[in-house]
């Protein structure tokens, strides 16, 4: 934002950064499951902030379609919900994590190409660690950068010892946000 | 821009006036300048004195308004509701996450404070957050308040007042000495009259200036919300049950308040002020007007 923007007061949304980064994870993800024993779990969502507008609902539902006839390709399921904050989840389920990774960007390219990339917040990737417990791997269409979110038991905690050990473990190959103070929680998560 | 259908139209008018606003401000203040020139000597103390308010309130200005608000920083677990709206609406519009507080009032507002986007507070009452129910309506008021960090408008307010607190200063300091307050002969003593004469011209105009330019900051919020959420209907619908709430509230409440108006998203006053030219805020038949030409750019049916 240049100082004329901030002189006149004018906004606007950023749009989706670049998205190469996005498939840093399917390579990063040999490292995970062999050195850390961190399992995909198959399942991975797209945040998108729904706009009520016939357009935007119309572009949506072509996203569904376009992807649900790719994904048959991979053997991938998709649903859709939303979630108590009025945002628009896209989730897809698929055991392999290069055709996860594949059909999130397909969802997210299908969204921009709709006029729409600057609704899209994140996409989120479900892993579990070596006993079981969550592991999330946040990317940041905005900033395309990625980030760990574990949460921990009880009402909305998170880990964050565990989240900076995986940054110091997967940082070489998973372009993690440098600024902390983005590594922005996502509760009620729908899956 | 990527979007070609999602965007709002360009508010070349509201922008043109912002612009028009700070340049005849800056056209008074350098008058003022030029007055200051010519009186010279005595002159160089009150700028000075001027200089050390402004660092005292750029430094120092949020944390005295957090005290006086009586508003105090919660946590994530304090308020999980009010973080993860404020979070989605983080990554939305790319800012580094602010600190929330929250001020213990029955009258529903909210504000934002601080001088950059870092040291950034956002800051809602309880009124607010049990009024506002649905999260959608509060998401669209506090990304008003974030439009607010966004455009950096505590520093931008802070700087165009910065003359006319100079100006303050001098007529303040001609008030006390008697007009005299340099010296010995005659040619001096006419100059210092001029720089009180124009202090007090550009005082008058500038106070008017100045709301001009938060009355047009205040659209520029709400505009900012609305395409950051894509939802000005929300935030239309806040605004109204939030001015409703407060001209229900009584009045001994609104009193202590109404001093930190010009931080609040809506006024803290029973009935909008008499004269719309002295307001820090446009009214609200204005906001929701421009809220609604929004909504219909939006939906495709608009302008």
């Amino acid at each position: 934002m240049g100082l004329r923007d901030i002189l006149i007061g004018r906004s606007s949304v950023k749009p989706p950064a670049a998205r190469e980064r996005l498939f840093a994870l399917s390579t990063a993800y040999v490292t995970l499951e062999t050195s850390y024993e961190i399992t995909s779990t198959g399942v991975a969502g797209i945040v998108v902030q729904a706009l009520a507008t016939s357009d935007f609902l119309a572009v949506l539902k072509d996203t569904e379609e376009v992807v649900k006839a790719t994904a048959v390709e991979f053997k991938a399921t998709i649903e859709t919900t939303d979630d108590e904050f009025g945002f628009h989840w896209v989730i897809v389920r698929d055991p392999g994590i290069e055709d996860l990774v594949a059909t999130i960007s397909g969802v997210s390219s299908s969204i921009e190409a709709g006029g729409y990339g600057e609704r899209i917040l994140c996409a989120v990737f479900a892993f579990k660690g070596a006993g079981g417990a969550p592991i999330n791997f946040i990317y940041n269409y905005k900033r395309g950068s990625w980030y760990p979110f574990v949460p921990a038991p009880g009402d909305k905690q998170r880990n964050t010892e565990r989240e900076l050990q995986l940054k110091a473990q997967i940082g070489n190959e998973l372009p993690i946000e440098p600024e902390l103070e983005r590594w922005f929680p996502l509760w009620g998560v729908p899956f | 821009m990527a979007s070609k259908r999602s965007a709002f139209g360009r508010d070349g008018g509201l922008q043109a006036r912002m612009g028009l606003t700070l340049f005849l401000l800056g056209l008074l203040y350098a008058a003022l300048v030029g007055a200051l020139i010519a009186a010279s000597a005595s002159a160089v103390i009150i700028v000075a004195i001027a200089v050390g308010l402004f660092f005292v309130q750029v430094v120092g200005s949020d944390k005295i308004a957090l005290a006086t608000l009586g508003a105090h920083e919660v946590s994530a677990s304090d308020e999980p509701q009010l973080h993860a709206v404020i979070e989605r609406l983080c990554i939305q519009a790319d800012l580094p996450k602010p600190r929330v507080a929250v001020i213990e009032s029955r009258m529903p507002n909210a504000c934002a404070l601080g001088r950059s986007q870092k040291s950034a507070t956002v800051c809602a009452t309880r009124g607010l957050l049990r009024l506002l129910d649905d999260p959608a309506e509060l998401e669209s008021v506090m990304a008003h308040e974030l439009t607010h960090v966004i455009n950096r408008d505590v520093m931008v307010m802070t700087i165009a007042s910065f003359f006319a607190t100079i100006a303050a200063l001098i007529i303040r300091f001609a008030f006390f000495f008697g007009g005299g307050f340099g010296g010995g002969d005659r040619n001096e003593a006419e100059a210092i009259e001029v720089v009180i004469l124009v202090s007090v011209a550009v005082y008058a105009i500038s106070f008017l200036l100045l709301r001009a330019l938060s009355r047009y900051r205040e659209f520029a919020a709400d505009r900012g919300s609305a395409i950051l959420t894509g939802r000005p209907s929300a935030l239309a619908s806040a605004l109204i049950k939030i001015s409703g709430t407060i001209e229900r509230i009584p009045r001994n409440d609104l009193r202590t308040a109404e001093g930190m108006s010009a931080f609040f998203i809506v006024p803290a006053r029973a009935k909008n002020s008499l004269m719309n030219l002295f307001a820090d805020h446009p009214p609200l038949e204005k906001r929701l007007a421009a809220l609604s030409r929004l909504e219909a750019q939006l939906q495709g049916t608009g302008r």
